[in-house]
């Protein structure tokens, strides 16, 4: 017997604009490195590391870091700001 | 707008494009005809599109509904609709943090916790064995509310739902309060319900762990196996959740049974636990609990007779948020 049935994933699929992922750049040389720290053990220091690295190794402009306020939510929006009005790419962890 | 409507030629192909389309837990799930659905909605008298709540950063929000439509497949009968409105609506409450809570490496689950007459209307377990399989109202709200996290919510493991183990817990979790063991102040009633309200109280559940004491013969024995087994792990907070934080102790009978012989009240309870609780840590294995005041420190008699153990609700990042089941 055939079977009608409504779709689970409503509202998701109803509200949720498409999304595309941006353009990938060819190189880093130049470009303005945004670092998000989500306040987790000692991402901090490894984010710092990371991008001191990337400076020599890749010439970087610049660093734009932003460090949550609190391990629960997503940055604060000026911070959003911040990262996509000047950073060509961000790197972040994720943990807790 | 109205949910989409999809078509099969049978159960069996209902089934398996359940499954190949990712709407289930893995397990068997029930077709959400518009009838049923229909029925669900009745129950709460709410308009199909009357939104539960949002996750903001996932873009997404949930109608009525979305819950009717997951809490069929899940297995519910209508009346519990109520009660899985009710834990969609504390889930995403801000303070709830849907979005850290199901997305998290921790993998943490979430207990829906019942209050109030309804428990008694629809059954669900308080007693013996209420913590695992074989009731079908805990069985199926505690898995509504994660196929609402799920398919609505878009906490599906390797996309949103980054958990390195998850665990059992997330396939369903609910319970209710004994509140008939003793005259201890139900949850919700220390919540700001009246006694005859039903409520529901969705905490969010990183860890699990018993704290068991069967040589325990007085309260104070207790309450120290009680804060050693919560010290050993510690909770730490942040600053959104503030003092807010919550810790559930679900207390078996047998340790129960000391408390009431010695004329403790739970808010008794409550105060000797925050006061040891909240001491300043002295080791990697003697941590501070970042519970802010008394009341947070959730007391809930629940499980049967024999073992001298008590479950210990270690939260993740959100505070445990109550609301009230309504009907239509």
């Amino acid at each position: 017997m055939t079977v009608v049935a409504l779709d689970p994933t409503g509202s998701a699929a109803k509200t949720a604009p498409e999304r595309r992922l941006a353009v990938r750049p060819a190189s880093l040389a130049g470009a303005v490195l945004g670092l998000v720290c989500n306040g987790l053990g000692r991402g901090e220091v490894l984010l710092d590391a990371l991008a001191e690295r990337l400076r020599e190794s890749d010439g970087l402009a610049g660093v734009v870091k932003v460090v949550k306020s609190s391990v629960s939510v997503p940055p604060d929006p000026d911070d959003w700001s911040r990262l996509t009005d000047g950073v060509a790419i961000a790197i972040t962890g994720f943990g807790g | 707008m109205p949910a989409r409507r999809h078509e099969w030629p049978d159960a069996d192909a209902f089934q398996e494009d359940a499954h190949e389309r990712g709407w289930t837990d893995g397990l068997p799930v029930v077709p959400a005809t518009p009838e049923k659905v229909a029925a669900f909605l009745a129950t709460v008298a709410l308009p199909p599109d009357e939104v539960l709540g949002r996750v903001p950063t996932r873009e997404v929000v949930v109608t009525a509904e979305d819950a009717a439509v997951n809490a069929v497949m899940a297995g519910c009968r209508p009346e519990y609709f109520p009660v899985v409105v009710a834990a969609v609506r504390a889930h995403l409450d801000e303070m709830g943090n849907c979005h850290s809570t199901t997305g998290t490496l921790s993998g943490a689950a979430h207990a829906v916790i019942v209050n109030g007459p309804v428990r008694r209307e629809i059954d669900v377990a308080c007693e013996a064995g209420c913590l695992g399989p074989g009731f079908r109202a805990n069985a199926t709200i505690g898995r509504a509310l994660r196929l609402v996290i799920r398919n609505v919510c878009r906490a599906v493991p390797g996309f949103l739902d980054r958990a390195t183990y998850s665990w059992p817990l997330r396939y369903s979790f609910c319970f209710g309060e004994n509140e008939e063991a003793s005259d201890w102040t139900p949850l919700h009633v220390q919540r700001g319900y009246a006694p005859d309200d039903s409520t529901v109280t969705v905490h969010s559940v990183m860890r699990m762990v018993s704290a068991w004491d069967s040589t325990a013969r007085g309260p104070e024995e207790v309450a120290d196996t009680l804060v050693a087994d919560t010290r050993h792990h510690g909770i730490t907070g942040d600053a959104f959740l503030g003092d807010g934080i919550s810790i559930v102790y679900v207390m078996g009978r047998e340790h129960q049974r000391l408390f009431l012989e010695a004329g403790w009240s739970k808010e008794d309870l409550q105060g000797h636990l925050h006061a040891r609780l909240t001491a300043p840590a002295t080791g990697p294995r003697d941590r501070f609990v970042n519970v802010g005041r008394p009341e947070n420190v959730l007391v809930v008699p629940a499980g049967g007779a024999g073992m001298a153990e008590t479950w210990i609700l270690f939260p993740h990042l959100a505070w445990a948020v109550t609301r009230p089941v309504i009907t239509g």
